[in-house]
């Protein structure tokens, strides 16, 4: 059984004109131990994917089952709790608060678990030890490195033991150098068995994972198994398309990655249900490109 | 609710200490004017108590003007018309002082006659003194004892002599025993025959200030003020009869005699206490409106603070609860905060009240008190007003969406 299992995930924003679907009948099964990056050009929903993995908003349709537990209609604080139990996060912007100090900022997701002080800082001490940072601890986010500061927060995203780590564009702030010893360590979290879900523009950096996701309006277009240490030819070819950033660009985009599609054996299987579909959501594209 | 909540927000409230105090400026203003308005109304009863007990609680005084209502029983019923001690409508003459004396049940009387003062010393106007012309049981009748030398007595009849209080000897002669020094009063000389002793500072004007006073005999005052309308009235009643008949049988002769007019007031000693009581809460209620409309500021300051901090941290709700904070957590969180800026601005108004209150006894004769009653009141006002105010903005924290708030700039 799948570690996440999600079954036509549909997220629409907005209603009448202004409707706009950014996530339209996802099917995305992931299991325990697996290094995900999710690709695609901007506006494809990756983001909408990743906080409705992450339980930080709900779905409009669809079912999700994380670990066995159906998490599609839970209320809020449900879903803080089972983010709390389950889920890391880590952001592009590293998100510490400021105020409290890097060994602070670890423990608390066991703050809000309830764990007492000295355990949860005893506990933190130790995660920031592991991610390289064990010096570091009474420090304020604002004397640490962009690097430093996203190990801390890859060390706030662990300290729960959580089911699912979602990375979104976790170096995307990041010079060449700490990117690697992020992604590094991203990569060292995942063969101590930790499964990662990674959101990047970089594809460079799926060479640190085990399968890439590629999207585009809101559905998956691709998935692909890959071997660690290789970047997947499609996923160089998408960073092409992504240079490119009008509308038709991405849709010759998905033209190509089409044609890509027939070459490949392992293929999406919903290709003709989705071409049959395309035409609605282009309304909806429609729609947006006139409200902007 | 937690601990660390509050841990939280000392933190928070340390970090930005200049703000959280101009956040607390209204509650801490508030808290300041219920309790010195509570403690003064407090020690003002508590000096008539006071007064009531030195005096004896049988004294009478008599006035013109009528402030008070009585019932069949010659009750208190109801008062009005306060300012009338100050400005009398009505008046006491010799017959009326007559007629007092004359009725049943009269034990001591020592009739006052506030006199324009013109005392001077040494070529010196005595500015805010009182001069009283009264007989010579005055003392006895107040139950009072001289600090001195003596009060005038029946050989004095037509004697310039004066006895002075003591606030007189020290401001007039700038010392504590100037007997046989002489004061002028309207051009004659009256030699000083004695200090009494300290008298209970007095009270909202409804007694004059006998230590600024300079007594004369009432013979003497009589020549000097033609017009002879007694300021007051004091009587004693004798050991046969009580304080309230004596009251009601000189509330009804003096009615007759007015020609059934009310225009006059007999008041008992301890029936002051219902007057201040009257007086009090007719000031502290004026004091706490005040009060009230500063807390009610206060309170929407601070809540208007915690709103514009929940604003500026959005970003930190957002990563809080991205990190599985639940909308409990965070409400809890800037709830606390908003507590403790109102309980602090609580206790830095009781504070600050005891500081006015050691001003006020230092610096005026007024003596206030504060119990331990009003301390809970303020912390149990203040507490108040956190939770009413701050209840919004903590649930406005809570409910912001997640991902949104992870957005905010
Ligand atoms: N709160 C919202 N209200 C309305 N539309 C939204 C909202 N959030 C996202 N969208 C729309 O949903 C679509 C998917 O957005 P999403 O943020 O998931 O894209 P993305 O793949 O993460 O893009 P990027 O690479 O730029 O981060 C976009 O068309 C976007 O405009
Ligand atoms: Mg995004």
């Amino acid at each position: 059984m799948a570690l996440l299992e999600l079954k036509e995930i549909s997220k629409i924003y907005g209603f009448g004109d202004a409707t706009t679907i950014a996530l339209d009948e996802v099917d995305l099964s992931v299991d325990k131990g697996e290094f995900v990056a999710v690709m695609g050009p901007s506006g494809s929903g990756k983001s909408s994917l990743m906080n409705m993995i992450g339980l930080l908003d709900r779905p409009t349709h669809g079912t999700y089952q994380l670990g066995g537990r159906s998490v599609a209609r839970l209320r809020p604080n449900q879903r803080a709790k089972v983010r709390r139990d389950r889920v890391g996060f880590v952001f592009q912007s590293f998100n510490l608060l400021p105020k409290i100090t890097a060994l602070e900022n670890v423990a608390l997701p066991l703050m809000y678990k309830g764990v007492g002080t000295t355990r949860r800082l005893k506990h933190a001490s130790a995660i920031l030890g592991q991610v390289g940072l064990a010096d570091k601890e009474y420090f304020f986010p604002k004397q640490l490195s962009g690097g430093q500061m996203q190990r801390v927060a890859i060390a706030r995203a662990l300290v729960n033991n959580p089911d699912i780590i979602i990375a979104g564009e976790p170096t995307g702030n990041l010079d060449s150098e700490s990117s690697r010893l992020v992604m590094e360590l991203l990569g060292e979290i995942h063969a101590l068995g930790h499964t990662i879900l990674l959101v990047t523009h970089n594809p460079e950096l799926t060479r640190y994972v085990t399968r890439v996701v590629y999207m585009h309006d809101g559905q998956i277009v691709y998935d692909e198994q890959t071997a660690i240490g290789e970047v997947p030819k499609l996923a160089r070819r998408a960073s092409l398309l992504l240079q490119r950033r009008t509308a038709e660009d991405d849709y010759a985009g998905v033209s190509a990655l089409m044609g890509i599609d027939n070459e490949k054996p392992k293929k999406t299987k919903r290709t003709k249900r989705r071409t049959a579909r395309r035409k609605p959501v282009r309304a909806h594209k429609q729609a947006r490109k006139i409200k902007r | 609710m937690m601990w660390r909540d509050i841990k939280l927000a000392i933190r928070t409230m340390r970090s930005a200490k200049w703000r959280s105090l101009m956040t607390m400026t209204g509650i801490i203003l508030g808290i300041v004017s219920v309790v010195t308005t509570l403690s003064l109304g407090e020690g003002i009863k508590r000096q008539v108590l006071k007064q009531v007990a030195s005096q004896g609680s049988d004294l009478i005084t008599v006035r013109p003007g009528n402030f008070l209502q009585r019932n069949q029983d010659g009750q208190i019923s109801g008062i009005s018309g306060v300012e009338k001690l100050r400005f009398p409508a009505g008046s006491l003459s010799d017959q009326d002082l007559e007629l007092i004396n004359g009725a049943p049940g009269i034990g001591e009387i020592a009739p006052i006659l506030s006199l324009d003062s013109g005392v001077s010393y040494d070529g010196q106007a005595y500015q805010g003194g009182t001069l009283i012309a009264t007989s010579n049981n005055f003392l006895e009748v107040i139950g009072k004892s001289m600090a001195h030398g003596t009060f005038f007595e029946t050989r004095d009849r037509d004697r310039r002599v004066a006895v002075i209080g003591r606030t007189v000897a020290e401001e007039l002669f700038k010392e504590n025993v100037p007997i046989g020094r002489s004061i002028e009063i309207r051009g004659k000389e009256y030699v000083v025959k004695g200090v009494v002793d300290d008298f209970p500072a007095p009270l909202l004007g409804l007694t004059p200030d006998y230590n600024r006073t300079v007594f004369i005999p009432y013979s003497l005052g009589q020549q000097l003020d033609s017009g002879r309308l007694l300021a007051m009235v004091l009587v004693r009643p004798s050991a046969s009869s009580s304080s309230s008949e004596l009251i009601k049988t000189l509330s009804d002769r003096l009615f007759q005699a007015h020609g059934n007019q009310a225009d006059f007031t007999v008041l008992g000693q301890d029936e002051n206490l219902r007057i201040i009581d009257v007086i009090v809460d007719l000031f502290s209620s004026f004091i706490a409106g005040v009060a009230a409309l500063s807390l009610l500021i206060g309170g929407i300051g601070i809540m208007n603070i915690m709103t514009v901090l929940v604003g500026e941290r959005t970003r930190e709700i957002g990563i809080r609860k991205a990190i599985g904070a639940t909308n409990r957590q965070i409400a809890s969180q800037f709830f606390a905060e908003a507590l403790l800026l109102s309980l602090v601005g609580g206790l830095l108004g009781i504070g600050l009240a005891g500081i006015v209150n050691l001003s006020l006894l230092a610096l005026t004769h007024l003596q206030p008190v504060i119990t331990w009653q009003m301390l809970a009141l303020a912390g149990g006002v203040s507490l108040g007003i956190g939770i009413v105010f701050g209840l919004a903005p903590a649930i406005r924290a809570a409910r912001k969406d997640p991902i949104e708030s992870l957005r905010y700039e």
